[in-house]
């Protein structure tokens, strides 16, 4: 709960800051800011606490998903300094991240619908904007409307949804709807069950899984690079938080109603994902398709809850995050320097910077799930407990469709050993500029090498 | 007395609302919707419902009928040239105006009249306010930094790039 208030005020500092002429330290104050509320959010932890008549929920699940989008915001500002200062509205870039923030925390605190419905909102408005605000840049505009308008067209099957699950349940909290749908289990209302459906068409249109997807690519690949890391890391992890925990708290006692559309969506989602990432030669079109992939394997965990799928998704999800943020710390500045977002334009890294090569290769390894690093431990969890949910054919699925993605995951990594093609490839003009490259890689192999202090928060 | 206020305002009403779709030209039918809006209002109020009838005249008939008519008046479409619709728009039309009735009217049936309470205040500026600032106090102030977040963002993509 604090951290929302601290995160808004931070906020509104930094769209005030104009006024009062602190435009120098408007970075310090947004990274102090972050890092009060990572204070706070972490010492909430082992609390059971509902604030504002039941609208918030503070529960372990909740501060560590709040202390990983606020970690994860932090590491993404490390990175992305000069996104702010090339622009003439630095502070709106400053308060509209700050705002989406805010919401994504929403998301993962919610004890009430309402709640739900404006954090969803507040994040996605913020990103609507962010995604176009390379004003000059076609493709950034494309990206904007078309999110725009399929996140609004979402957002109403969300409302819909509510609304639906209102007039069955006659409320908007989390635990009296749950008290209700036990209670009332095998004689609810059809419209009930439309209701789930809904808000799931609405929350999987959010995490970009198939066959709600169509907009990922185009949005991913045209919005700015940084705002891209962003919706990868930050949204995708607080739309999972809020798909796992509506479903979980609200509707397990239906659950032989949706789990299926979980496991049918999930196996469609990785194989779709990482067949069309194969055929890419943009690398940050390719990261757009994998990130569909990614969607599908963290869809598992919905496909069979209970057990150790929560901890399996909250490893996941952070494993991915750390990655993407490694990965497109590259792609930035290659961009920058070469203007280019091909796979073959990273080659010659490793020439350059044997370091930051090692560091990407590890980050990719992480994406691809190959051991020691995060990524292999993440699908590890994400298999057992969906082995241990009785879904084998799942699992299958999901073990062929990553040996797909190993092949699109390592064209990348021989790109970066094999000899540079341009002359131009000083992309590591100042050691800072890959400090968050370093920072992911290292927590990657961290990770994969004692992931239980992790895996076992929850 | 409410009861013969309600006749007349119908009568009103639904008068207002067949020449808003009857007048040939854009800025009559205009001028006739923001008469219905007006005659709504009194509805709401005569079914206690305050807060409603405040919203609705300043958002409707205030707000987005302003818009109606800067639009007809900037496209220049106040002319009475219409083009003739053919058969198959007409049908069309006559389907799905049906439609639209047959749901009313089968929603409107099973509806137990006694069961609506004309004198309830669920509807009042005050009970709305209390249950704004108790019960829903959180996402009453969220709502404000999501409008704020859409308001930054206006601004930001409508400022020009100073380089």
């Amino acid at each position: 709960m604090n951290t929302i208030v601290i995160l808004s005020v931070t906020g509104i500092a930094a769209m005030m800051s104009d006024v009062f002429k602190l435009k120098k330290a408007l970075f310090g104050l947004s990274l102090l800011g972050l890092l009060i509320a990572l204070v706070f959010s972490v010492y909430d932890w082992g609390q059971y606490a509902t604030y504002f008549n039941q609208m918030v929920l503070t529960d372990n699940y909740a501060v560590v998903f709040t202390t990983m989008l606020i970690g994860i915001t932090f590491l993404w500002f490390l990175m992305s300094k000069d996104f702010f200062s090339s622009h003439s509205s630095a502070s709106e870039h400053y308060a509209l991240i700050l705002f989406s923030l805010t919401g994504g925390v929403m998301m993962t605190n919610f004890s009430d619908l309402t709640i739900l419905f404006l954090g969803l909102e507040i994040l996605s408005i913020a990103l609507y904007i962010l995604a176009g605000s390379d004003k000059g840049n076609l493709f950034s505009n494309e990206a904007s409307l078309k999110y725009f308008m399929i996140g609004s067209f979402a957002t109403g099957f969300l409302l819909f949804g509510i609304a639906l699950i209102y007039g069955a349940t006659s409320s908007f909290n989390l635990q009296e709807i749950s008290a209700y749908v036990q209670q009332h289990n095998g004689s609810l209302p059809m419209y009930f069950y439309a209701g789930i459906l809904m808000i799931l068409t609405g929350l999987t249109f959010k995490v970009s899984a198939v066959p709600f997807h169509f907009w990922a690519p185009d949005v991913y690949d045209g919005s700015p690079t940084l705002v891209t890391t962003y919706m990868l890391s930050v949204v995708k992890m607080a739309a999972f938080a809020a798909l796992y925990r509506l479903f979980i708290y609200c509707f397990a006692p239906v659950y032989e109603f949706w789990i299926p559309v979980f496991a049918i969506m999930s196996a469609v989602t990785m194989l779709l994902g990482n067949i069309t990432a194969v055929y890419q030669k943009s690398l940050k079109r390719m990261l757009a398709y994998s990130s569909i992939a990614h969607a599908g394997y963290m869809l598992m965990a919905l496909a069979s809850p209970g057990g150790t799928s929560r901890s399996a998704l909250m490893f996941y999800l952070l494993a991915y995050a750390i990655s993407t943020l490694g990965v497109f710390n590259v792609l930035y500045q290659v961009h920058k320097v070469t203007g280019r977002e091909e796979i073959k334009s990273v080659k010659g890294l490793f020439r350059k910077n044997p370091f930051a090569a090692i560091m990407l290769t590890l980050c990719m390894l992480s994406m691809a799930g190959i051991p020691p690093v995060a990524g292999f431990f993440g699908k590890y969890y994400m298999f057992v407990s969906t082995l241990n949910g009785g879904l084998t054919w799942l699992v299958l699925i999901a073990v062929l469709s990553s040996l797909i993605g190993v092949y699109f995951y390592f064209k990348v990594i021989i790109a970066a050993f094999q000899e540079p093609e341009l002359e131009n490839t000083a992309y590591y003009r100042q050691p800072s500029d890959l400090t968050v490259l370093y920072i992911c890689g290292i927590l990657s192999l961290l990770l994969g090498i004692l992931p239980q202090f992790v895996a076992g928060l929850l | 007395m409410s009861q013969y206020a309600f006749y007349i305002l119908s009568a009103l009403s639904v008068a207002s609302a067949l020449m808003t779709v009857f007048n040939r030209k854009p800025v009559y039918s205009v001028l006739y919707l923001i008469f219905f809006f007006f005659t709504l209002f009194g509805h709401y109020i005569l079914l206690n419902a305050q807060f409603l009838a405040a919203v609705h005249l300043i958002v409707y008939a205030g707000a987005i009928m302003v818009l109606f008519l800067f639009i007809i008046m900037m496209l220049n479409l106040n002319k009475e040239v219409e083009p003739n619709k053919s058969i198959v728009a007409k049908f069309a039309a006559v389907i799905s105006g049906g439609l639209l009735m047959i749901v009313v009217v089968s929603a409107m049936k099973g509806v137990d009249a006694a069961a609506i309470n004309q004198h309830s205040e669920i509807g009042l500026v005050e009970t709305l306010g209390s249950v704004l600032y108790n019960k829903y106090m959180l996402p009453f102030e969220m709502v404000s930094v999501l409008f704020l977040t859409a308001i930054v963002g206006a601004v930001m993509l409508g400022k020009k790039e100073i380089k």
